[in-house]
């Protein structure tokens, strides 16, 4: 059985118009006019259980909404949707014992209370045994490191604390399925490492799968094998992370530091200079133009090198350009991807 | 009956929770309790004053004691109701219904309990403070016996009941409306006149306290703090009847409507 199955599912909002000032607001009353926006058009996707996914895409690709349907939230406008066998908007109550969700900016946690206020709360909610909780809860807590802090009010945590907590709040009743919609949104990085780490625990120790959607290009890369790119609606991308670099990785970047001065101005054919100064230089170039091998060779003939350092560009940069790329190009590379 | 017992458990945490929540801050819940002495000491000179103009020992029945002990209990029910309509909306406008609709209980259930436990304290606080003021002002309740606790304490707790009914269906909006602070400012104005929240109904012209008395409204109000200052077992009885149908009525719409509601529901925030 599939985790998740999306077939052909379309989310529409309708909005009234409002045009700006006092006269918009007054013509919005009396004769409003819509706007038939389109959030989730024809999305189709399989999950296998226990598959790690990067639900990718830009603000306002309908990530989002796509979760809020598949946890039970939202009513699709048509297509069909299931969750571990059960169709989320029908059968919500039945379903919420067996996902998890933690929306990156919502607060779930009671704000006036310490978190383990809440925690306890939740294990009545889904009716968890008193000894599987207990186990449950510990841990969490040495996953995130939280023992001092669930007995603090939540008013009184960081951001980061906090975000700890409300991530342990969504895991206590060990769901088959996690949805995580940014969880590392403002946090630094060890907070970042530790959400990151206990995931992929759960994914090892349980088997649960995870439907993640984060900017954050470090969790795609540490956590998944799998990403989906969606834009206005649409999946653009749907392969192994491995592949996305494989195959948006044309370009490389290359830093010399040299024994001696180099004089003069700095050129290479087919390779832009990023920066120089006088014992080094950063080039930038495309592997298929012009290969790493030989612009290594012409550096080591015309100078004394001490150093060289290759890198790929940041996951952020390839994501950044499929999202840049016109729709119809785009269109094209997922089909050919497919024929691969 | 085990399955029961552990809704009520579930649905108990909820309420335990909330009440815990709602003393976080003592300094905020004892300034409440002085807001309601304010207003009853207030109100002991207005109707003082109202009542030795007209001469009058009794008007409709009630003297001057049986007025103000009425408004102690219909001042301490409308500070102590818990505004679902508002929270509805606010769990609207900031996302996080993304989080309480998705969890393993009913939704309006689990706002039943949270209203409670929220009001449950707001209640005792409210009513020992205005309790207070008219004690000492005026003397203790005449007609009250302790025979009617149990009858005073079921009508309270089916007024709020009742009450959260009536926020529940302005609050539904939300789903739609998303800011709901316009119906919830009429719906209160309805309580205070209609409801019997300032003037007691048996005041008004026989038009008008017949139209309260046929409408829901008085007996969130009007109908306790009657139980509490007639002490009559068998008027008791009638209000008691009518809270528990208005309540079928009322919660049969709401849980139809919420079922209606959730398909138009957009939550903001991507």
């Amino acid at each position: 059985m599939h985790a998740v199955e999306i077939s052909f599912l379309t989310k529409s909002f309708r909005t009234v118009l409002r045009e700006p000032g006092l006269k918009g607001s007054l013509r919005a009353v009396f004769s409003p006019r819509y706007l038939n926006v389109e959030a989730v058009k024809d999305i189709s996707l399989n999950l296998e259980e226990g598959e790690i996914l990067a639900f990718i895409g830009p603000n306002g690709a309908g990530k989002s909404t796509t979760i809020k349907i598949l946890t039970g939230i939202l009513f699709p406008s048509g297509g069909e949707a299931k969750v571990l066998g059960l169709t989320p908007w029908k059968d919500r109550q039945k379903l919420a014992y067996h996902i998890g969700s933690v929306f990156g900016q919502k607060p779930q946690l009671w704000y006036h209370l310490p978190p383990i206020d809440t925690f306890n709360l939740f294990s009545k909610i889904y009716e968890l045994d008193i000894n599987a909780y207990r186990k449950s809860l510990n841990f969490l807590i040495d996953a995130f490191d939280i023992g001092s802090l669930i007995t603090t009010p939540v008013r009184k945590l960081s951001l980061g604390q906090r975000m700890k907590c409300e991530i342990a709040a969504s895991l206590l009743h060990k769901p088959r399925i996690i949805f995580l919609d940014e969880p590392t949104i403002g946090l630094d990085v060890v907070a970042k490492q530790q959400i990151r780490d206990t995931i992929r625990h759960l994914h090892d120790s349980e088997g649960t799968t995870v439907f993640l959607t984060s900017h954050d290009a470090g969790d795609i890369e540490s956590l998944c094998k799998r990403v989906i790119i969606i834009n206005h609606g649409q999946v653009l991308y749907d392969n192994r992370v491995s592949a996305l670099k494989r195959r948006y990785l044309t370009k490389k970047a290359i830093s010399v530091r040299f024994a001696e001065k180099i004089e003069g101005q700095f050129f290479m054919e087919g390779v832009e200079v990023l920066k120089m100064s006088e014992y080094g230089v950063k080039l930038q170039f495309q592997t298929d133009a012009t290969p790493v091998e030989k612009v290594i060779e012409q550096l080591m003939q015309a100078h004394s090198v001490v150093d060289i350092t290759v890198q790929d560009p940041p996951m952020e940069e390839i994501i950044r350009s499929i999202y840049e790329k016109p729709p119809e190009e785009r269109k094209d590379e997922s089909a050919s991807e497919e024929a691969e | 009956m085990k399955r029961i017992r552990t809704l009520l458990q579930k649905y108990c945490a909820v309420a335990v929770i909330n009440l815990h929540s709602s003393t976080a801050y003592t300094g905020e819940v004892a300034m409440r309790s002085i807001m309601i002495t304010v207003i009853l000491y207030v109100l002991v000179h207005l109707w003082k004053a109202a009542y030795s103009a007209s001469g009058a020992t009794a008007i409709s029945g009630l003297t001057v004691r049986d007025t103000l002990w009425y408004l102690v209990l219909t001042e301490t029910i409308i500070l102590s109701k818990s505004a679902f309509s508002t929270r509805i909306s606010e769990e609207v406008r900031d996302g996080s219904l993304a989080y309480t609709i998705m969890r393993p209980y009913n939704y309006i259930l689990y706002h039943m309990s949270y209203s409670l436990g929220d009001s449950l304290v707001k209640l005792l606080m409210n009513f020992a403070a205005g309790a207070l003021v008219v004690l000492l002002l005026e003397g203790p309740p005449q007609h009250f016996t302790i025979v009617m606790i149990p009858f005073l304490l079921i009508s309270v707790i089916l007024a709020l009941v009742l009450d959260f009914c009536f926020e529940g269906l302005i609050g539904l909006c939300a789903f739609i409306l998303e800011d709901v602070s316009s119906l919830q400012l009429i719906y209160n104005k309805i309580l205070f006149i209609l409801g019997g929240m300032l003037i007691p109904l048996d005041f008004f012209p026989g038009w008008l306290a017949a139209l309260s008395k046929a409408l829901p409204f008085n007996l969130v109000l009007y109908g306790p703090a009657r139980i509490f200052v007639r002490g009559e077992i068998s008027a008791a009885l009638t209000i008691l009847f009518l809270q528990c149908l208005w309540i079928t009525v009322m919660a049969t719409i709401l849980f139809l409507l919420y079922r209606k509601a959730v398909k138009y529901l957009s939550i903001n925030g991507g």
